[in-house]
């Protein structure tokens, strides 16, 4: 038991934070939001927000394991991954609908933010079979 | 517990579920920001919110 609790969130961990720099190398790439802050305070930034955010999707997988729909890992993590930014997502069209003003919606940003959960899921996906942990699929537990 | 998640349910089930809301608890307040919750939170991950398609000015 205490094997697997290590191996999920080691490989969430592991694999969010790969996702945070790949964020930031995509942003500086398509150049949707040009950066405001320093190569290193941004790098220390996305490394801690990735590493969260790996823990999250692959901490939501284990526990989700008897109820996702999918056999593999991959597209578990990928469904997880994309819902749990929708989620964000939608809360964050209501903070912007209350307060206009403090939370602006930027389009090419959005359509970024969804493309980066997706690589999200799938780093997680992929870290988690490179580890070896039981891929979580229907019916496992 | 026993009763309703089975055997080793406190490992297996509560203490993942309860580390995971604090996780995801910490998640939310970054990505809006929430300087009520933690100060200096919104200056730190500016760029972050921006990045992942988050509302932010």
């Amino acid at each position: 038991m205490k094997e697997s609790f290590t191996n999920f969130a080691a490989a969430g961990l592991f694999a969010g934070i790969l996702w945070g720099w790949l964020a930031m190398a995509v942003n500086a790439a398509t150049g949707a939001f040009p950066f405001e802050g320093t190569l290193v305070s941004n790098w220390a930034a996305f490394t801690a927000a990735g590493g969260l955010f790996g823990l999250i999707v692959a901490g939501a997988m284990r526990l989700l394991s008897g109820a996702l729909p999918f056999k593999g890992a991959l597209a578990n993590s990928v469904l997880v991954s994309v819902g749990f930014w929708l989620v964000l997502r939608a809360g964050g069209a209501l903070l912007s609908a209350v307060e206009p003003e403090r939370f602006h919606v930027v389009t090419l940003q959005t359509l970024q933010g969804l493309f980066l959960s997706v690589a999200l899921g799938v780093t997680v996906g992929f870290i988690w079979g490179l580890i070896g942990s039981r891929s979580p699929r229907r019916g496992a537990d | 517990v026993k009763v309703a998640f089975g055997e080793g349910a406190f490992w297996r089930v509560i203490v993942p579920a309860l580390a995971l809301g604090v996780i995801i608890f910490s998640a939310v307040v970054i990505v809006y920001g929430l300087e009520s919750m933690a100060p200096g939170v919104h200056d730190v991950f500016h760029d972050f919110r921006h990045v992942v398609g988050m509302p932010c000015h």
